[in-house]
């Protein structure tokens, strides 16, 4: 465990000193002051319309961070060199696989914390209101969320260089939260192989939308159940840990060298 | 008796789209332990592929290597090891100091002990005054002191040197070559590459010169060079009769360089 705390550390100590973060934090929270400032069809004065707004700046702002970070690291250390003397330290690669995907994880989960924080601030001062428990649920189910998108970027940084990797990431994720939602409307149309080959797209690519309770916050529809909640959050772990053994699989043998067989 | 390296038809192949590179051919060695054994052989002899294996970083395609008895692809091989690779990078982020609290950590050394130990190696590499300042901010020698103190922070058995004198002033070789005496001082394991010959010379108890991924030769410098010839003069002899690409290589300089 310290092995991964280490590796998990390093990144954490990285994006303090780089300051990506603090650049992608002010960004979108002047976003998101801006856009809930804005009169839009006279909805600016609506505590609904700014939660609406926040939350899904929140979602795809930690999409983005999430995708970027994990699908770094690894291409990273390789690049500037840094993976032979990682490796050549008692660190397995199962350690350095998950103390990456810890450090990733926990670096957007924070960053998401901090966005909530604005974003509950925002309604607060606007006389809203929000059902803490109801927001805490949706907090850590996206963070769940976040952690799956975090174990996707790096089982594809295994193999790819970052911009690869980054853009597959993407790719998937992005059509996980658009595309597949919709997929049972599509199967209704389709008949005979397209509904198999739907039907199989469907039950293969993560279901992202089962950890979005922005509706739930905005409208407040009240707390999830407790056992749908617990079952989700189930359901991320098991996808965290299905692309983590991916990803190992995919790292454990492979090769580092120079390039010159010096 | 238990080497410190012991490596067995060790075979490594690469594939690319040329086709397939046989870095490694069937290569034997046995490093005693105690022993500062230099590994030398020209560009593309299979020197940073045989350590890479040895590190765990590459698989071998056949053939086996432990150290002091461990199989090197299991992670607790490298609880007693150093390394220095030949291109001193590292995460130029960290300070001198926080590079070595982290390295340490990965050998799950901690508190007081740790401290202590970043102290003594910070003074084995005379580092003491740059420690806490960014590793960016480092010049060349600095950041291969840096690396070496990282190498050594687990006081580690056995050392293994791609090249540390590589791209170095002659002061920076100095202080290399005083921390390989005081390591062989101690009773550790030096194990290392280099282009250097008067070097490998000048600290080694033995050598091994390879060619094409196998070992030529190997023994006491002092055995191997006749009367009145440099090791420089002898390795490339060995190399050239074994080699024929170099051989013709030579060739051509010795041409040119008659012919200016």
């Amino acid at each position: 465990m310290t092995r991964i705390r280490t590796v998990a550390f390093i990144i954490w100590i990285e994006m303090i000193r780089k300051k990506d973060v603090y650049v992608l934090l002010i960004l979108l929270g002047t976003l998101l002051v801006a856009l809930v400032s804005l009169n839009i069809f006279g909805l600016g004065g609506v505590v609904g319309y700014v939660k609406d707004v926040g939350l899904l700046m929140a979602w795809i702002f930690g999409w983005i961070l999430a995708v970027n970070v994990s699908s770094r690291e690894l291409p990273q250390e390789e690049t500037r060199g840094t993976i032979f003397p990682l490796l050549a330290k008692p660190v397995t690669r199962f350690e350095l696989i998950a103390g990456k995907w810890v450090g990733s994880w926990s670096i957007v989960a924070f960053a998401t914390l901090v966005f909530y924080l604005l974003i509950m601030g925002i309604v607060l001062a606007r006389g809203g209101a929000f059902s803490p428990v109801t927001l805490v649920q949706g907090y850590i189910l996206h963070c769940a969320a976040l952690g799956v998108i975090s174990a996707i970027g790096i089982a594809f940084s295994t193999r790819m260089n970052h911009d690869a990797a980054a853009s597959i990431s993407y790719v998937l994720t992005g059509t996980a939260f658009l595309v597949i939602p919709r997929i049972p409307e599509f199967m209704a149309r389709e008949t005979g192989f397209g509904a198999g080959a739907l039907m199989f797209l469907y039950n293969l690519i993560p279901h992202f939308e089962v950890f979005d309770m922005r509706k739930r916050i905005v409208h407040d529809y009240g707390t999830a159940g407790w056992g749908t909640f617990f079952l989700v959050l189930a359901y991320g772990i098991l996808l965290i840990s299905l692309f983590i053994l991916v990803a190992w699989l995919a790292y454990r043998k492979k090769r580092f060298s120079r390039g010159d067989l010096g | 008796m238990k080497y410190a390296v012991e490596i067995r038809s060790l075979t490594v192949i690469f594939s690319s789209r040329r086709g397939a590179i046989k870095a490694l051919d069937g290569l034997n060695l046995n490093i005693k332990p105690g022993q500062v054994f230099g590994f030398l052989g020209p560009n593309g002899a299979g020197k940073t592929t045989a350590m890479h294996v040895l590190l765990g970083f590459i698989a071998p395609t056949s053939g086996e290597a432990r150290i002091f008895g461990e199989d090197v692809s299991e992670s607790i091989a490298r609880q007693r090891i150093g390394y220095l690779a030949e291109h001193p990078d590292t995460y130029t982020f960290l300070t001198g100091r926080e590079l070595l609290v982290m390295t340490g950590h990965l050998f799950l050394m901690k508190g007081k002990h740790l401290r202590f130990r970043i102290d003594e190696v910070l003074n084995q590499v005379e580092l003491k005054e740059g420690a806490d300042r960014r590793i960016a901010t480092y010049s060349r020698g600095m950041m291969q002191r840096i690396c070496m103190a990282q190498a050594l922070i687990n006081d580690p058995d056995l050392v293994i040197l791609d090249e540390p004198t590589s791209g170095l002033d002659p002061f920076g070789r100095m202080g290399i070559r005083k921390i390989i005496t005081g390591l062989r001082e101690r009773g550790k394991t030096v194990f290392f590459s280099s282009h250097e010959l008067s070097e490998a010379e000048l600290i080694c108890d033995h050598i091994a010169i390879l060619s094409k991924g196998r070992i030529v030769t190997e023994g006491k410098a002092s055995d191997l060079v006749e009367a009145g010839e440099s090791l420089e003069k002898y390795f490339m002899r060995t190399v050239c009769a074994h080699d024929e690409d170099q051989r013709s290589e030579l060739g051509d300089q010795a041409r040119i360089l008659r012919e200016l």
